[in-house]
């Protein structure tokens, strides 16, 4: 019973996460036809800020993740302005300086906390104990904090004037420039938004988890998959993939070793990507 | 311009080209004389490897699809032709070609899989494809999983690296040679037509699917023979070599050099391989001289370092016109 309820709040927790990373990535491609390959990268640097804020300035854990975003929401801005915007969306330039990030970002975090693996402490100590289980704090309290913020962004975007116009630049970036929407303004915000989220999740997944320099490699895979399966153009799919992958890659790693978990799920993505390449939800896309 | 001066023009470019294309073989065969140091031997061996992987790697991208599979494809090569030396004790030459032909086969059965995806869904397919291969790898006891695979067999029984640099010198020579033949065939005149209209090319009798399947099976025998040779050399590996990220690098190595031309590949690599050792002394920084060169070729060559002639040429052609349009060459 207590396996059963503890790969549930897992699952939960792993999934509310992935949705957030993946928002941010779908954000992106969806307007900006930016495939950002470094998702991940920037995934760990909001870890790695995060765990400065806390560790080594010893601040309050919320107002620390509240700075990691804002940080990293700023850098994300900085990258629209000065790297994305001027490469015009040619994929192959873009691949590349998705690349440059990552390898720029990997090696300063290399060269700053070096190989070791650190953890950013939990949100909240303690454990629930009912007659049946027991959950920590920190499960619930990241749950919480994650759902509360997937339905702040939802929300930005369905129903904000900024989240409109984004997703008219989505359904047909022509049009939305024909009606006067500044393109340039929402492009800066949604990579604010989509590399916040992103530190979002890595300072909360940094503390459930442990931060490495690599770990963005592994969340951009997972963030590639939710996408892909969602499919372009729609933000409401990411929910319910993410939802899914989630809960597949916690439930089925306690019957088969991590490794093969992982191989079955690739297969079965690629499987449902050769029915269906355009995602459950998606248009598809010529480029 | 007369036909004639055209042709002219084009016979004393290809002869510059052969002229310069030969000197730089004899140069590479003669340059184990001058350098003795077995470290730098082995920077050359892996740009040859390298060089190998991504022309490849380019051969695909002729056919219009850019896969993101290519460093898993290497590894299957690698780990088919390792385990075939270390379980069953066959002669690591017999591997190495064995596991060619495995890795064509596999990337025509991947080819054809993904015959249905194009573009953006193709290159998204086989990067899933790769990680696959990549948990497949970890996934097997045999393999050796995370720790990596050790104690395959040696393909020459000396530890000297002169017969392993000229071995994968004359590979080198002789896939680049064939992947030039190639591209410059009746099939790559096919495949260019695929990429710039699959309806079109359709439409006129040529059978899409069956062209890209074969492309697909010549890049990965390339980049399965090379990766064969590369576990025969190295006798250890780990499947972090051919992650997502050595994907990613071969890419780099294409597009930095330019995936228009042939050479930019040949460029890329030896570039992005060899500029870096000059830069030995910076250690741990070492990978942002990679970022900073990247950084030069996506803001200022965005057709990748073969183009540098051309611009070079535009911009004093430029100046010495004062600052009016430039005369492009050969109109």
């Amino acid at each position: 019973m207590g396996l059963l309820i503890n790969t549930v709040i897992n699952s939960l927790i792993l999934s509310s996460m992935y949705i957030l990373a993946s928002l941010g990535f779908a954000f992106l491609f969806n307007m900006l036809r930016v495939f950002n390959l470094a998702h991940g990268a920037i995934y760990m640097i909001g870890g790695y800020i995060g765990y400065y804020f806390i560790v080594g300035m010893g601040m309050n854990h919320w107002f620390a993740l509240f700075l990691a975003t804002v940080i990293v929401a700023f850098f994300g801005v900085f990258l629209e302005r000065f790297l994305f915007r001027r490469l015009k969306g040619d994929f192959n330039l873009n691949i590349m300086a998705c690349v440059l990030i990552v390898v720029v970002l990997q090696t300063t975090v290399n060269i700053i906390v070096g190989d070791k693996t650190m953890a950013i402490p939990s949100f909240a100590e303690g454990v629930v104990r009912t007659g049946l289980f027991s959950v920590s704090n920190e499960r619930i309290v990241t749950f919480t904090a994650g759902v509360i913020l997937l339905g702040a962004a939802i929300w930005f975007v369905k129903y904000t004037k900024i989240g409109l116009q984004m997703q008219a630049i989505a359904q047909n970036r022509g049009g939305a420039i024909l009606q006067g929407i500044d393109i340039n303004r929402v492009s800066a915000i949604a990579f604010a938004l989509g590399c916040g989220l992103a530190a979002i999740a890595g300072v909360f997944l940094g503390a459930y988890l442990r931060l490495s320099p690599y770990m963005g490699d592994l969340m951009l895979t997972k963030v590639v998959i939710i996408f892909m399966l969602a499919g372009v153009g729609s933000i409401t799919g990411i929910l319910i993939t993410g939802f899914i992958l989630g809960t597949l890659s916690s439930v089925l790693p306690v019957f088969i070793s991590g490794a093969a978990s992982d191989a079955v799920i690739i297969a079965i993505v690629i499987v449902i990507l050769l029915i269906r390449p355009q995602g459950f939800f998606g248009y598809q896309v010529d480029m | 311009m007369t036909a004639d001066n055209h042709k002219f023009l084009a016979d004393k470019g290809s002869i510059l080209k052969v002229c310069l294309t030969a000197s730089l073989i004899i140069f590479l065969f003669l340059l184990p004389l001058f350098v003795g140091s077995p470290y730098y031997l082995h920077i050359l061996l892996l740009t040859f490897i390298y060089t190998v992987a991504s022309i490849s790697l380019r051969t695909i991208t002729i056919s219009g699809q850019f896969p993101l599979a290519h460093a898993a494809f290497m590894g299957i090569g690698a780990y088919f032709s390792a385990l075939a030396a270390k379980f069953w004790g066959w002669p690591p030459l017999l591997c190495i070609l064995l596991s060619a032909f495995a890795t064509m086969f596999i990337g025509m059965l991947v080819g054809y899989l993904f015959s249905r995806l194009r573009t953006l869904y193709y290159a998204i397919g086989s990067l899933f494809f790769g990680i696959g291969v990549i948990y497949i790898i970890y996934a097997f006891p045999c393999t050796g999983g995370y720790t990596g695979m050790m104690g395959i067999p040696r393909l020459f029984q000396s530890a000297d690296k002169l017969p392993y640099y000229y071995f994968f010198l004359i590979v080198a020579v002789f896939s680049i040679a064939a992947l030039y033949r190639f591209e410059h065939s009746h099939i790559g005149t096919i495949l260019k037509a695929i990429s710039q209209s699959h309806l079109v090319a359709s439409s006129i009798g040529i059978n899409e699917v069956w062209y890209r399947v074969l492309v697909n099976g010549v890049g990965c025998f390339f980049v399965g023979l090379i990766g064969a040779g590369y576990a025969h050399y190295n006798m250890a590996m780990s499947p972090t070599a051919f992650d997502f990220m050595a994907t990613l690098w071969l890419c780099m190595y294409v597009l930095i050099g330019g995936i228009t031309s042939f050479a930019g590949p040949i460029i890329g690599t030896f570039i992005l391989f060899l500029l870096p050792e000059f830069v030995r002394g910076l250690q741990i920084y070492a990978p942002y001289f990679s970022a900073f060169l990247l950084f030069i070729v996506i803001f200022f060559m965005p057709k990748g370092l073969v183009s540098l002639p051309n611009l070079l040429k535009d911009y004093f052609l430029k100046r010495k016109e004062g600052g009016g349009i430039s005369n492009v060459s050969g109109s």
